[in-house]
This record gives C-alpha cells, sequence and structure tokens, in this order.
C-alpha cells in the first residue's frame, strides 16, 4: 500500500480528528455523568442515564418531534424553491448567468446575524411589509410572521437556500440538453418531457438538497432562537438553554447525542426513499 | 398532380448574430430517398437537419414536410424520427423503454406497444438479452441500433440522421452502414443524413448534398456528385481530384478542368491516348488495394495517379521517386467544372 495519498488526507484528519471526533467522545461521556451539585460542570466518576431518559416524556419527545418536523418542512420547501430556480439557471445565457450566480450568492457574504435580523425588521408585526398591508386594507390586524414557525422557516430557507441552488444547479447542469430535445422529437410535450425526462435525471440532486436542508433544517439554531417562538423550539436551542441558562451540562451533552441521533436515523430514511423512487442508490453511477 | 417531395426547404436562413450559419438554403427531398448532406464541420449541415426536425427555428424561409407548412410547428407534432450525434438515449430506462418512449407519450395500448418495440428490435438486430440494460452498459454499436429503433418505432416517414455512424470504429461502421440502408429500404421512411465521410455518404444514399459555408453547393445522385461536380470545392470533397486549367480542344482556359486520380493512365499503356505526356514521378505511398503516385509532367503539371497495387505496372518495375514514367489523360475523363466557389467559401 502506497502511504502517500493518504498523507494529502492528513490535514483535513487531523482537523476532524481533534476538533470533531474527540470533542463528540467526551459530550457523549458527560451525557451519562451526574449533574453538577454546586460546583463545575458535572460530578466526575458518576454513570447515570438519567440525562438520556428525560428526553421520554411528553416535553422531550415534542421537543425531538418537532426539530424533526422543522426538519423536513426546511428540507421540502428548499427544494421546491431552489429546483425550478437550477432549472431558470440552466437556461440562462452564460453572460447572464454570472450575474444571476452572483446574486445567489451574494446573501452570503452577508453575517448571518444582519440577515436575520434585517429578516425580523422587513417582516416584523411594524415592519414595512405590514405597514404596506395594512395600508392597503389587505389585512386589518399585523400578520404575525415573526415569532413562529413561519419565521424560522423563512429565516432557515434564507440561510440554507444559496448552497441548494448551486447544489441542484451543478447536478441539473450534468444533464445534456440534447435529451430533453430528443424526447420532445419522440412526441412528449413539455409536462412529458418534465415529467418522464427532467424529473427522474434531477433525482439525485433533488435528495442531496432535501439532505442538506434536513441536516441544516434539524440542526437549526439562530432562526428559530431569533425568528421562532420561544415555546416551540429545536433541539438546538434547547441544548444551548440547558446548558448556559440551567447549567445542565449533562443534560445539554444529552440532547446533543440525541439531536445527532435523529438525524442520522433522519439522513438514512430519506436516503432509503430515494433507493426505493429511483431503483438505484444515492450518490452511485448514474 | 401531387408533388412527390416529403420536404421541401425555401431558402433558409438562420444565425445567431455574427456570421450566419445558413444562407438561402432550398431543397427538395423526394418521398422514400435517401439524401446525405455532406460537408465540413461547420458548414451548416447540422444546423440544417435541427431546423427539420424543429429544434431550431429559421430566421427566414420556410420548411414544408407533406405538403403542410411546418416552420413554426414545435418537434413533438412534427412527427420525425432523429437519431443524434452521442444518439441522445435516456441515460435512467433501459434499451426497451428508450425504445418505447414514443408510444408510451402516445398512449399506445401496452400489448402493441411491446410487440412493436419487440419487433423494431428484432429489426435492428438487438439480443433480447441486451433488452434491458441501461445504455452506460452498452456498447457503442449497441446504443446506435437502440437509437435507431426508438426513432423508427412510431413509424415517422422521415428519418433524420446526424453522423450516426461517426462515433464507431471502421469495422462496425461499414456493418452499420450496410444495415442502416437496408432498413430505409425496408421500412420505406425518408432519410437525411448528415456526415463528413464521402465515402460514407456515396455508399449509402440516392442523393448527396454538398455543403460549404452555409451554402449548398450541389445536389445530385453520388455518380453525378462525383465525376460531373459543379464547383471546384465540390470536386475535391467528393474524393481526391487533380484540378488545373489547360488547354484542350473544346474547353475554355478560364474553366479548371478535373480528372480523378483513378482515371489518369500511367506507363507504357498511356501511349494510346492522344494526350499522353512524358513525366517524373515525385512520390508514391501504398494504400493497400491502391497507390497513390504523385507526378509531374515536363510541362509543370503536377498530378495525382492512383494505380491498384496489383497492376503489372507496380509488379514489373518498381514505382520509386525520381523514376521517368508516361502519363496518359483520357479525354473523355476530362470534366471541365463550370462553376466557382464564390466569394466568401473557403476551400
Amino acid at each position: 500500500m502506497n502511504p502517500r495519498p493518504y498523507l494529502l488526507a492528513g490535514p483535513a484528519a487531523t482537523l476532524l480528528i481533534g476538533l470533531l471526533v474527540c470533542p463528540l467522545l467526551l459530550v457523549i461521556r458527560v451525557s451519562f455523568y451526574q449533574p453538577a451539585n454546586g460546583r463545575g460542570f458535572f460530578t466526575p466518576g458518576t454513570w447515570t442515564l438519567a440525562n438520556h431518559s428525560a428526553l421520554m416524556d411528553a416535553h422531550g419527545l415534542g421537543l425531538v418531534g418537532y426539530t424533526i418536523a422543522f426538519g423536513t418542512m426546511i428540507a421540502v420547501v428548499v427544494v421546491m424553491v431552489s429546483f425550478p430556480l437550477a432549472l431558470f439557471l440552466r437556461s440562462l445565457h452564460s453572460s447572464l448567468l454570472r450575474f444571476a450566480i452572483a446574486g445567489i450568492t451574494l446573501p452570503k457574504f452577508a453575517s448571518v446575524l444582519v440577515i436575520l435580523f434585517g429578516l425580523q425588521q422587513l417582516l416584523g408585526d411594524t415592519g414595512p411589509v405590514n405597514r404596506m398591508l395594512l395600508t392597503w386594507g389587505i389585512v386589518s390586524d399585523p400578520l404575525r410572521m415573526m415569532r413562529g414557525l413561519f419565521g424560522a422557516l423563512i429565516g432557515e430557507v434564507f440561510l440554507i437556500l444559496p448552497y441548494a441552488v448551486i447544489l441542484l444547479f451543478v447536478q441539473v447542469l450534468e444533464m445534456d440538453p440534447i435529451l430533453e430535445s430528443s424526447a420532445r422529437g419522440l412526441g412528449a410535450s413539455r409536462w412529458q418531457v418534465f415529467r418522464r425526462i427532467t424529473l427522474p435525471l434531477s433525482m439525485p440532486g433533488l435528495f442531496l438538497a432535501g439532505q442538506l436542508g434536513l441536516v441544516w433544517g434539524m440542526g437549526a439554531f439562530l432562526g428559530p432562537l431569533l425568528l421562532g417562538s420561544p415555546e416551540n423550539t429545536t433541539l438546538s436551542v434547547e441544548i444551548q438553554r440547558q446548558a448556559f441558562e440551567y447549567g445542565r451540562w449533562p443534560r445539554s451533552a444529552a440532547l446533543s447525542v440525541q439531536l445527532i441521533l435523529a438525524i442520522g436515523i433522519c439522513l438514512a430514511a430519506l436516503t432509503f426513499l430515494h433507493n426505493k423512487v429511483s431503483g438505484r442508490p444515492l450518490g452511485g453511477d448514474r | 398532380m401531387p408533388s412527390s417531395e416529403l420536404v421541401r426547404l425555401a431558402d433558409l436562413n438562420f444565425g445567431y448574430g455574427g456570421a450566419p450559419l445558413l444562407r438561402d438554403v432550398s431543397l427538395d427531398v423526394p418521398a422514400g430517398k435517401f439524401l446525405t448532406l455532406l460537408g465540413p464541420s461547420g458548414c451548416g449541415k447540422t444546423t440544417l437537419l435541427k431546423l427539420i426536425g424543429g429544434y431550431l427555428k429559421p430566421q427566414s424561409g420556410s420548411i414544408l414536410l407533406r405538403g403542410k407548412d411546418v416552420t413554426h410547428t414545435p418537434p413533438e407534432e412534427r412527427g420525425i424520427g432523429m437519431v443524434f450525434q452521442n444518439y441522445a438515449l435516456f441515460p435512467h430506462l433501459s434499451a426497451r423503454r428508450n425504445v418505447s418512449f414514443s408510444l408510451d407519450v402516445r398512449g399506445v395500448a401496452k400489448s402493441e406497444r411491446d410487440d412493436r418495440v419487440e419487433r423494431m428490435l428484432d429489426l435492428v438486430g438487438l439480443t433480447k438479452f441486451e433488452r434491458d440494460r441501461l445504455p452506460a452498459s452498452l456498447s457503442g454499436g449497441q446504443q446506435q441500433r437502440v437509437a435507431l429503433a426508438r426513432a423508427l418505432v412510431f413509424r415517422p416517414d422521415l428519418l433524420l440522421l446526424d453522423e450516426p455512424l461517426a462515433n464507431l470504429d471502421r469495422h462496425l461502421r461499414d456493418q452499420l452502414r450496410n444495415q442502416l440502408r437496408r432498413l430505409q429500404e425496408e421500412t420505406g421512411v425518408t432519410a437525411v443524413m448528415v456526415t463528413h465521410d464521402q465515402e460514407e455518404a456515396m455508399a449509402i444514399s440516392d442523393l448527396v448534398g454538398v455543403m460549404n459555408g452555409g451554402k449548398l453547393l450541389q445536389i445530385g445522385s453520388p455518380r453525378e456528385m462525383y465525376h460531373r461536380p459543379l464547383t471546384p470545392f465540390v470536386a475535391g470533397f467528393m474524393g481526391p481530384a487533380n484540378i488545373f486549367s489547360a488547354d484542350f480542344p473544346g474547353a475554355s482556359r478560364e474553366k479548371p478542368l478535373m480528372i480523378r486520380p483513378e482515371q489518369v493512365v500511367l506507363g507504357e499503356e498511356a501511349h494510346h491516348y492522344s494526350r499522353s505526356v512524358p513525366a517524373m514521378i515525385l512520390s508514391a505511398s501504398f494504400l493497400g488495394p491502391d497507390m497513390m503516385v504523385q507526378v509531374t509532367t515536363n510541362a509543370g503539371l503536377s498530378l495525382m495517379v492512383r494505380v491498384r497495387s496489383c497492376d503489372s505496372i507496380v509488379h514489373g518495375r518498381d514505382i520509386r521517386p525520381g523514376q521517368e514514367i508516361r502519363v496518359g489523360i483520357p479525354s473523355h475523363a476530362l470534366w471541365q467544372i463550370p462553376g466557382s466557389d464564390g466569394e466568401g467559401i473557403s476551400t
């Protein structure tokens, strides 16, 4: 075996092991400690399942359920918005495409907080959108778009969309447009071409974008924290709250472990669904 | 009397911004015939094919199909079969499902559909074993057969072929070429093929059209195109040609003369012809069945001569550079090219 190619992965592997795997193992261990009594973050030398089993009550299950539902919604919205956009980008002439890509990636140059606070102002109860709706008499009371599910959803979709569009665009770009031409020549209407050629050939990209949305949405923190409601929060927000507000570090660690497990299970389910739908493995040769 | 033309193109012009890709192309394709459009890359032949198929729209001019104006009809309503250069098979569908696609979108009943698909696959010679495979696991030749079956299964009266044999190796190409012609005759479909290979064009076609610089220069039977080219470009594109001007009785000095290398006579036999001159061999290359010999006459005329390798002249004395030899030009083999290639057309 030639060790040299492995050396190329060295810097990345060092980072991954040092900054992800080791801390993660530590988190897993912490999740089994008893809470701290007075000093420190936990009671050393103890083992308990209490932190994990606490999640099995109604509140805990509600939290997990909400997180999965939130991630799924994000995934669906992201795919539904980015797919037509990616197809539109493919149809653009290269001179226009440059501007379109720049426009789509531009929000990524602004700080996440700037974007989220901007959305909060724009869509808030006294924001310009609500004021316009009120002035035109479309609504009699301000639409409550912030401090709830809708706000959290909009915020996160806004953050994920550029990545999803670029990912899907690269995928649909791989599709030879001559395939769609030839389908039309064989008598297929535009809808039949989309249904029988474009959609099935985009399936791997759609699922990859869906996975991106799901992972991101389930781990969402800032959107739900800043634009969501305090009653309905994702696991990430609860993790932060348990650790920094209540000082229950082992409980917080247990929640983190559960979140990782939940994301893993959802990803596996999505991959299974793709393989079922398309009849071949996701990420395999097409 | 109804016209026998299946396709009639009138004054087609096409181009994006800059230089036009097609200029005033007019053309009739008689029903049931095999027409091949021949020309160098960039001459507009594929563009013309895509215009007929409806994949592109002309800037001006009209396209008549079965006597009906289809200039602005989308491809799905033209009912034309097309084989694309890279075949454009649907990568996610098996060979069988690729072929059945046109019947599926037309809602043909399952039993009839399956029957027609299997018979068409029999006709192109794809084995049962290969029919369930995805295109990626088929060889180039098999993919070509699937593409052909897919284009013919819905019984179009016109078949368009864009360099269908270009991606195959030579041996397979010759074999599929004959099969393609047989299939066209059996199904009675009118075919328009595009190629840059003049041998392929002559072997397969009833009619050959030579294009260059977006113009259709000449159209005719393979023999006509080879022996009676109207411009020097057509003469050169149909095969190796000696083109020169000389004073011959009954020939105009302004119009160039052409003789094909295989029509020039070399050696003692040249004495039989009134036009026989001494010359010297410049070079000779062995091509298997033939030898291509470059000679220059004492008057300074340079000629390519094709001699059969088994000819006694090759055996008797070695043909080698520097050797003196007699060259005869049979008058009946000389053709005076009537037209010029015109301005703006490169050769």
